[in-house]
């Protein structure tokens, strides 16, 4: 009875019957569907005496909607998140550094040499792979386990829909979705999460906006980097009464710089390479709920950070050996990352770098947690230094801002080097978490090839273009 | 409606083992699966919580579920495996979520589909549910987020929901874990056929499309007899949906005929 | 000083260059590629799609028609013919040429291959009206039977193009010529339209931008040999005949309703509430789905509640729920105001 003639038959008979009954099938049918909905539910509801004066939703929404208060409550809003991100961070990740960097690797090492390992293997496993999974831990951990959270009851609460009504005009201009502001957000903790949350946007083209753009949120794993050398060169520019204020706005200047990136980039791709990609913009606001506190911890910690971490720390055990091996491998009486060093600084001088910094960033693409620790080993590495860090290949950061901006000049750093090295932080490629998260994300080998290459070509050319100017006018 | 014989297979699982194993879900020890569909925002993955408890919670990323998630719960003698489908408007649409929706609900046949709605948005949400209804003829409404409705002072007459959609309808707020025993008690009904479905089918407005439907029902009927939705595949064969256009091809819908009249 | 500036010169301009080359669509790069694909095979192939475009508007082809129609001289016109003549494809009849039947099956799958082209580009791409027949144009001679089955797939298998037409089966079937040019309607005749032809290119964009599409019911108020005018949608439009001559009608009962023109949702204040009556032809594809899906029918009542701090999206009560729609998408549907119940 059932043959392939047969079944043939039927789906002809579908296209001819199509013609008949038109092009708004779908519109007749969702219609009836309504229709129906509507019957059922006016027999079964009733409303029962009056609505409650009183519509907190209503009220609520006017106030954080509203043209005079709504953009100021929401910075408040987010100034707050970050501030209790970052103030409560610093204490627990001084902690985690200290059990798991100074006490525990000294510890391992001293056990290693107990136990009679060879030299290279211990170096390998602990110098290598065990301290750069220690470090991003460490420097990942508190903030995320922080900012998730806070992130998470916002967006129980329903507010988070609310920011992206709020921002939507922005966006729009730029091509992009509201949305987007929250996988911005999200981005400023972490980039690989940042993509994830743009599954919120489920119009094909700002989704794949908000990919690619998210980069250019300033990541946790990047604040360090930028503090770090905000304080030690353009602090240092300033009457030390001011200096604090003034690294600390060069800090924000970057993140800011970042945010423009943002919209730059959404309103050329949206112009140009995703001219064609199809748009529906959709927002739902859900009301208001009172978010679970508990609940909210528990899954956001194990959804979102652990889930993260997780994914850095299996980047980072590679990345880890492999910077060691490149420190220890001789060939020639040099070792690899010399070579390697001596190779790219030609051209990194040239646009305002150095060898060091550039090798740094390829070879810790796994997480920018560990390089600002790279790049001081491979600084006292490149010049020579003695009696500073913990011998080739191993990773290390100090607590002394003088000491360390010691090694920076060994390595011949000048402020132009300091400020390029902040740009090329904010404008690189994204670490391989956040690579991979895209391509998991995307499905598509070319919008990852150009969410990672974009931004490092970028880099290159703003850092090109500062050190020229930068040597004309100096 | 279609009225299963109460022969040998009334407690069979109805699921569709190969299927759902194509669909990704690990089948073991595992008497019953279950689908949960519903709308954005009515506290769909919470049900599921509720469900599962602690510690198979949904990776809930804000808004809603893309990668479906799993779990499993022990009720009376059986084992049921429970699949968190991605929250969505409706299943027409042919969004990348709606497709997986659409495509675990018809091809791999859960033995029950929950269908979770706001109970203070009722007639948006049965939207959704009435297309649900199309597809499968073994489902249990939740009427979720009841607190809500009473804050609202919406009162809703269950008993009579239950009879206009042919199928079981429990009252919950999963947030509170009110109503989760009468839940699974529905869900054990329907999953061993000890209450049977008889669900609400959407009546079309447009002549021309009735007899349309009604053509390609009966070529249907001959090629695959005991199809239990020929309506909705003849709807979406009308539509064109890839996806269908080729199951009725390879005739890969004859799979998917009740087993006890086929 | 000069090493800097020589260099920063010499990056501006590598820049420029590689812009000029690589931009999307107007870069030289993709100029040339399309000027590859454009070879004999593709002249081949709109000659068959000429020819059978007569056919169906039961006009003669010519070689000075296919000249016009392909933009190319009167010899290669010529010389193309002959070529077609030997293949098969095309004989002599009359004072002008016909396809053969191996002809009309090859005209055909070109352009069921043009019209679903043109479906996609206007329901799942971002592209607007006037780029889709030009993108289909040239799209549709690197398209395999394979390629083009996946892509009916991709839109539905749709019977009609946006412009009207009817989309050929996969096995050449076509449903005949229905409808007059809009032309031949006397004053007070009510019509539908169900074609707007898209060539040439700057009679489409004028019919575009008068807002006139297919499903579209219009009233001849006037006519003369200099011009058209006629009531669509509420709104009195003039056309030159030339114009009008592209718009493809069918006559309706003399009493049938004229619509409109409606109040969209943009016209609402906070609070304020309407009737739905229909979404605008403008909303296709994914965006006219999404919108249905959240409930926006023809009937629904929808309440305006608030406008967001930055001015844009306005979110509604549609059905029981916020929805947030942007401006562009609220024009797209129109509304009856209701009176507040008291």
């Amino acid at each position: 009875m059932e043959t392939p003639n047969n079944r043939q038959h039927i789906l002809d008979e579908a296209s001819t019957l199509r013609w008949e009954i038109g092009e708004n099938l779908h519109d007749t049918l969702l219609e009836s569907i309504y229709q129906d909905a509507a019957r059922v539910s006016d027999r079964v509801v009733t409303r029962v005496g009056e609505k409650p004066r009183f519509d907190w939703d209503r009220t609520l929404d006017r106030v954080l909607t509203s043209r005079w208060l709504g953009f100021p409550l929401m910075l408040v809003m987010l100034t707050v998140v970050f501030w209790v991100t970052i103030s409560g961070a610093n204490v627990p990740s001084g902690l985690l550094a200290e059990l798991l960097i100074d006490t525990f690797h000294p510890g391992l090492k001293a056990l290693a040499s107990n136990a009679g390992l060879p030299w290279w293997l211990d170096g390998l496993l602990i110098d290598g792979v065990y301290l750069a999974m220690a470090w991003v831990i460490s420097v990942m951990l508190p903030p995320m386990a922080i900012f998730f959270p806070l992130f998470t009851l916002l967006e129980d609460f329903g507010y988070l829909p609310r920011v992206a009504f709020n921002l939507d005009s922005i966006f729009r201009r730029a091509g992009a979705h509201g949305k987007q502001a929250l996988s911005m957000a999200m981005g400023f903790g972490c980039n690989a999460a940042g993509v994830i949350a743009a599954r919120v946007i489920d119009s094909p083209r700002e989704r794949l906006i908000a990919i690619i753009t998210n980069n250019f949120a300033l990541c946790n794993g990047r604040w360090p980097t930028q503090i770090l050398i905000a304080t030690i060169f353009i602090g240092a520019l300033a009457p030390p009464a001011l200096a604090g204020l003034v690294s600390a706005g060069a800090v924000v200047a970057i993140a800011l710089l970042g945010i423009l990136l943002t919209f730059a980039i959404s309103w050329a791709l949206s112009r140009t390479m995703l001219r064609g990609e199809v748009s529906a913009f959709s927002l739902e606001l859900p009301p208001y709920r009172p978010p679970r506190i508990l609940r909210t911890l528990y899954t956001s910690l194990i959804d979102r950070t652990i889930f993260v971490l997780w994914r850095a720390v299996v980047f980072a055990v590679p990345a880890g050996a492999f910077i060691w091996l490149i420190g220890n491998i001789k060939i020639s009486q040099m070792s690899i990352a010399e070579h390697a060093i001596g190779f790219l600084d030609p051209f990194s001088l040239f646009i305002g770098l150095n060898g060091v910094i550039l090798l740094a960033y390829i070879i810790a693409i796994p997480a920018n947690e560990i390089v600002i620790p790279t790049i001081l080993m491979l600084t006292v590495l490149s010049a020579r230094m003695t009696g500073i860090g913990e011998g080739s290949g191993v990773m290390f950061e100090l607590d002394d801002l003088a000491a360390t901006m010691n090694i920076f000049n060994a390595g011949g750093w000048t402020l132009l080097t300091a400020i390029n090295l902040m740009l090329f932080s904010l404008i690189h490629n994204p670490c391989s978490t956040t690579i991979y998260t895209i391509y998991k994300e995307t499905g598509s080998v070319k919008w990852t090839l150009v969410s990672s290459l974009l931004p490092v070509v970028m880099g290159l050319g703003v850092c090109f273009l500062v050190a020229q100017l930068w040597r004309i006018l100096g | 409606m279609n009225i299963k014989d109460s022969g040998a297979c009334a407690t069979c699982p109805a699921h569709n083992v190969a299927n759902l194993k194509k669909l990704g879900v690990n089948m073991e020890s595992a008497d019953f699966v279950i689908a949960l569909a519903g709308n954005p925002n009515t506290g769909k993955s919470t049900v599921f919580n509720a469900l599962t408890g602690l510690r198979q919670h949904t990776g809930n990323w804000p808004g809603k579920t893309v990668i479906r998630a799993e779990g499993g719960f022990v009720y009376g003698d059986h084992h049921y495996k429970i699949v968190d489908l991605p929250g969505t408007y409706s299943l027409l649409s042919t969004s990348a979520d709606e497709e997986i929706a659409r495509n675990f609900i018809l091809f791999g046949k859960p033995d029950v589909t929950v269908i979770v709605v706001d109970a203070s948005r009722l007639e948006r949400n049965l939207n959704l549910a009435l297309q649900v209804l199309e597809i499968t003829d073994r489902a249990v409404l939740c009427l979720n987020l009841m607190d809500e409705a009473r804050r609202n002072r919406l009162d809703i007459d269950v008993r009579l929901l239950a009879k206009e959609l042919g199928i079981p309808v429990v009252p919950t707020a999963a947030r509170q874990n009110e109503g989760i025993p009468d839940l699974l008690a529905a869900i054990r009904q329907v999953a061993t056929g000890e209450f049977v479905c008889r669900p609400h089918r959407i009546e079309s407005t447009s002549k021309n499309l009735r007899l349309a439907l009604d053509q390609l029902v009966a070529r249907l009927e001959v090629a695959f007899p005991g199809l239990t939705n020929s309506r909705w595949v003849a709807l979406r064969l009308l539509e064109g949906d890839a996806r269908i256009v080729e199951a009725v091809q390879t005739g890969e819908l004859a799979g998917l005929v009740e087993p006890d009249q086929a | 000083m000069t090493t800097q500036l020589a260099s920063l010169i010499i990056a501006a301009l590598s820049t420029t260059v590689l812009l000029l080359i690589f931009w999307p669509d107007a870069g030289y790069f993709w100029r040339w590629r399309r000027g590859l694909a454009s070879t004999k095979r593709v002249l081949m192939e709109d000659a068959l799609k000429h020819l059978y475009d007569q056919e169906y508007n039961g006009l003669i082809c010519t070689l000075r028609s296919l000249a016009g129609s392909l933009a190319i001289g009167g010899d290669e016109a010529a010389s193309l013919m002959a070529r077609l003549q030997e293949l098969g494809l095309v004989r002599l009849h009359h004072e002008g040429f016909e396809l053969t039947a191996e002809g009309r099956k090859e005209a055909l799958r070109m352009i069921r291959i043009h019209r679903l082209l043109e479906k996609y580009l206007a329901d799942e791409t971002g592209l607007s009206e006037t780029e889709w027949h030009k993108r289909a144009e040239r799209l549709e001679h690197n398209m395999t039977e394979q390629a083009a089955r996946e892509l009916a797939a991709a839109v539905g298998n749709p019977s009609y193009d946006p412009h009207g037409d009817p989309i050929p089966t996969p096995g050449g079937k076509l449903p005949p010529k229905k409808g007059v040019p809009l032309t031949e309607l006397e004053p007070d005749e009510v019509a539908g339209i169900i074609h707007v032809e898209d060539e040439p290119n700057a009679v489409y964009a004028q019919l575009v931008a008068e807002g006139l599409h297919p499903g579209m019911t219009i009233r001849v108020l006037e006519k003369s040999a200099q011009r058209i005018q006629l009531i669509a949608d509420g709104e009195e439009i003039i056309l030159a005949p030339v114009v009008a001559a592209n718009l493809t009608v069918e006559r309706l009962a003399k009493g049938e309703e004229i619509k409109g023109p409606f109040e969209t949702l943009t016209a609402l204040g906070v609070g304020e509430k309407g009737r739905v009556l229909a979404l605008s032809h403008h909303c296709r594809g994914q965006q006219r789905r999404r919108i249905m899906d959240l409930g926006v029918i023809p009937g629904t009542v929808i309440s305006m509640q608030m406008t967001s701090a930055g001015g844009d999206p306005t979110a509604y009560l549609i059905r029981g729920a916020t929805i947030a729609l942007r401006k562009s998408q609220a024009e797209m549907i129109q509304i009856e105001r209701l009176k507040e119940a008291a």
